[in-house]
């Protein structure tokens, strides 16, 4: 590989860099109400203190220098170009995840009593990368509070010493040449519940005690993450079956979830931008009613197999390919997004039912995780095909499930709590 | 420490506002509340301006207003300078009849919005006696009942017809200009038989089918795009560049 790992921090004026892979359909996709921006929350124990947290942030962002950055149209393609303004810490009370105007940042710290959130649009990362620098402003706001900190932690340690990797579009270092494209995945099954007007997105989310899902999971055999899969297709399952006749004949057969996966854990990469994909385990209608227990030794299977390295890698070579075709890199950037667009609703939420991400176990130095009582992570806002989505992390104790919903609905929430319960884990609902 | 009331979170201790949401911090909590609460108010009064807080019909009669004192005083002005240099009323009974009819129409957009069928009708009745006027100022041709009324008549009743295709439209876009397209092709046929009528007492389309079939041809791929290629049209996103 020949990118440079020398310790560069990037010079502000003349920064800029191309929108990673993952990152180029979103700018042709945002609107007011799908506007690709996801939330980690931090629920501290004690209300935060507002000097402290101001001070932490803009330590943090020199660590981040490839944050402050706004997105720029080129004739050809979109780029993210350097903005000397701070990251914002705003108060939280204009709603979840909205959008980022034109001209602005792609990254916000919204405050409200004992949450400190980032919301950050995925133009910029995935949950992983944002994480990192949540992880950051929470372990500085713990040294301006008063607690001693590692070493490796502090930022003038570190500020001098940024690797080019640290921003780099991981998928391209990935890229090989010369692998068959991927076959096109027939359609989904979608939920059926009716829109809700502006402003259309709410979300509510639930703790969990880790150490019950835990035990549940172990019993089964499988991880976390496999279990919820589980569950949730499991519930669709259940509103599928109470369709009446026509509905059931109608809608499409195969429930399939987008699970993101972080793909820093397959390749090895320090990138901070967006490098995740997504593995699609399914079940198929057809061929009869699943019991909970087959769902389970499915997904296990097909969660192994999809994760598979080359897999993996043959699906990040079929989507770096296809913008490297010099036609493609051609089109001029209007009429890509028109072609974005569309390709996004055809072969990308047409394909899957639902999404759960799990932002996995955190881990946090002690002084900074003592003042923390749970993570919550708010997936971006569902289209209007999706319409529901669900977001995890697990901190300590807690596993928190986040779910976004666009409808009038919430069946499939209660559904889904409810089969929770039944499985004898305690379930505390949540209401914003 | 001092707890923010409003965003809820810790301040400094002689902090007069809070440095996240700018609230002032007041010692008495009593009552806080409520200021705080007007204090939100205020701050979203400030964002509009005087014009802004107005709602339609206020601003509909700020116009009307305007209007009828310029009109008016034009009709006093033109005719006064008429008498005085000519004695009698000559040119001026033009502008003023014109203004007269204008006025008309202004007090009806602003009184009459939400019964659009009788603000059309005495709209096109104003019009109407206004072509007669017209006539009679100029000598009885009778222009006005072959040619003028029929072809207002037509103007008027496709506009009505326009106007209730765009309020029964579900989404607004591309199908609009498309309506709008074809409901100009439809005047100009109009028009031009009724012109051919009268000046050459026979039917003829000319110019009028070119501009109906050019029309047509703009229109359908605009219904297509519309109807067919995306089910929401946005057009700001569609010609998103």
């Amino acid at each position: 590989m020949n990118y440079k790992t020398s310790n560069i921090a990037p010079e502000p004026r003349k920064f800029w860099f191309a929108l990673d892979n993952a990152a180029k359909i979103f700018p042709a996709i945002i609107n007011e109400n799908a506007t690709a921006v996801f939330r980690l929350t931090a629920q501290l124990k004690q209300p935060v203190k507002i000097k402290p947290l101001r001070k932490a942030v803009l330590q943090a962002e020199k660590r981040f220098p490839f944050f402050r950055v706004q997105l720029r149209e080129g004739f050809f393609w979109y780029y993210l170009e350097h903005f000397p303004k701070h990251i914002p810490v705003e108060p939280d009370e204009h709603g979840l995840c909205r959008k980022f105007p034109n001209g602005s940042l792609l990254l916000r710290i919204p405050v409200k009593d004992n949450s400190i959130s980032v919301e950050c649009s995925h133009i910029l990362t995935d949950g992983t990368g944002a994480f990192e620098f949540l992880k950051t402003v929470l372990i500085l706001y713990s040294a301006e509070c008063g607690a001693e900190i590692p070493n490796k932690y502090r930022i003038s340690e570190t500020v001098n010493r940024i690797s080019e990797e640290e921003y780099e579009d991981a998928y391209n270092r990935y890229f090989k040449a010369d692998i068959p494209p991927m076959v096109k995945r027939s359609k989904a099954f979608h939920l059926p519940y009716p829109l809700k007007s502006h402003p259309r997105f709410t979300r509510q989310y639930a703790i969990i005690p880790l150490e019950e899902i835990k035990e549940m999971a172990k019993t089964k055999g499988v991880s976390i993450t496999v279990y919820l899969i589980s569950v949730y297709l499991y519930v669709l399952q259940e509103i599928h079956e109470s369709l009446n006749g026509f509905n059931r004949y109608k809608k499409q057969k195969k429930l399939r979830i987008q699970v993101p996966v972080n793909l820093r854990n397959i390749f090895p990469s320090k990138t901070k931008r967006n490098f995740s994909l997504f593995v699609m385990p399914e079940i198929d209608l057809r061929l009869g009613h699943y019991t909970f227990d087959e769902i389970v030794k499915s997904v296990y299977h097909q969660m192994k197999l999809e994760t598979d390295e080359k897999l993996i890698n043959k699906n990040i070579s079929r989507n770096v390919g296809s913008e490297r075709k010099l036609f493609v890199r051609g089109i001029p950037l209007f009429l890509k997004s028109l072609i974005l667009r569309m390709k996004y609703y055809s072969l990308g939420t047409s394909q899957y039912s639902g999404v759960l991400t799990n932002l996995g176990k955190i881990d946090l130095p002690d002084e900074a995780a003592g003042l923390i009582d749970y993570f919550i992570m708010t997936p971006p806002p569902p289209n209007k095909m999706l319409k529901i989505s669900c977001g995890v992390a697990g901190f300590r104790n807690k596993l928190t499930l986040s779910f976004g919903n666009i409808t009038h609905s919430q069946e499939f929430e209660e559904k889904f709590l409810l089969f929770l319960r039944d499985q004898n884990i305690s379930v505390e609902l949540k209401n914003k | 420490m001092v707890k923010c009331p409003n965003c809820g979170v810790e301040v400094e201790e002689n902090a007069n506002f809070c440095s996240l949401c700018g609230e002032p911090l007041l010692e008495n909590t009593a009552g806080n509340e409520a200021f705080i609460k007007s204090g939100k108010l205020r701050r979203e009064d400030k964002l509009l301006t005087d014009y802004q807080q107005l709602t339609g019909f206020q601003k509909r009669k700020i116009f009307w207003q305007i209007s009828g004192l310029i009109l008016i005083s034009g009709i006093i002005i033109t005719v006064l300078i008429d008498f005085i240099a000519n004695n009698s009323i000559t040119w001026s009974k033009y502008p003023a009849a014109v203004s007269l009819v204008l006025f008309i129409n202004f007090t009806l957009n602003t009184f009459l919005r939400k019964r659009i069928l009788l603000m059309v009708v005495l709209s096109f009745l104003s019009v109407t006696s206004l072509f007669m006027l017209f006539d009679v100022f100029t000598g009885y041709t009778g222009w006005e009942i072959k040619l003028g009324i029929p072809i207002l008549l037509v103007a008027y009743l496709t506009v009505l017809i326009l106007i209730f295709l765009i309020r029964k439209a579900k989404q607004k876009g591309l199908n609009i200009i498309a309506y709008s397209l074809i409901a100009a092709g439809v005047l100009s046929i109009c028009t031009e038989g009724m012109i051919s009528v009268y000046s050459q007492n026979t039917v003829y389309f000319g110019w009028s089918l070119i501009v109906m079939v050019s029309v047509v041809f703009i229109a359908i791929p605009l219904f297509y795009i519309h109807y067919r290629l995306k089910k929401a049209t946005d057009l700001k996103r569609f010609f998103h560049i």
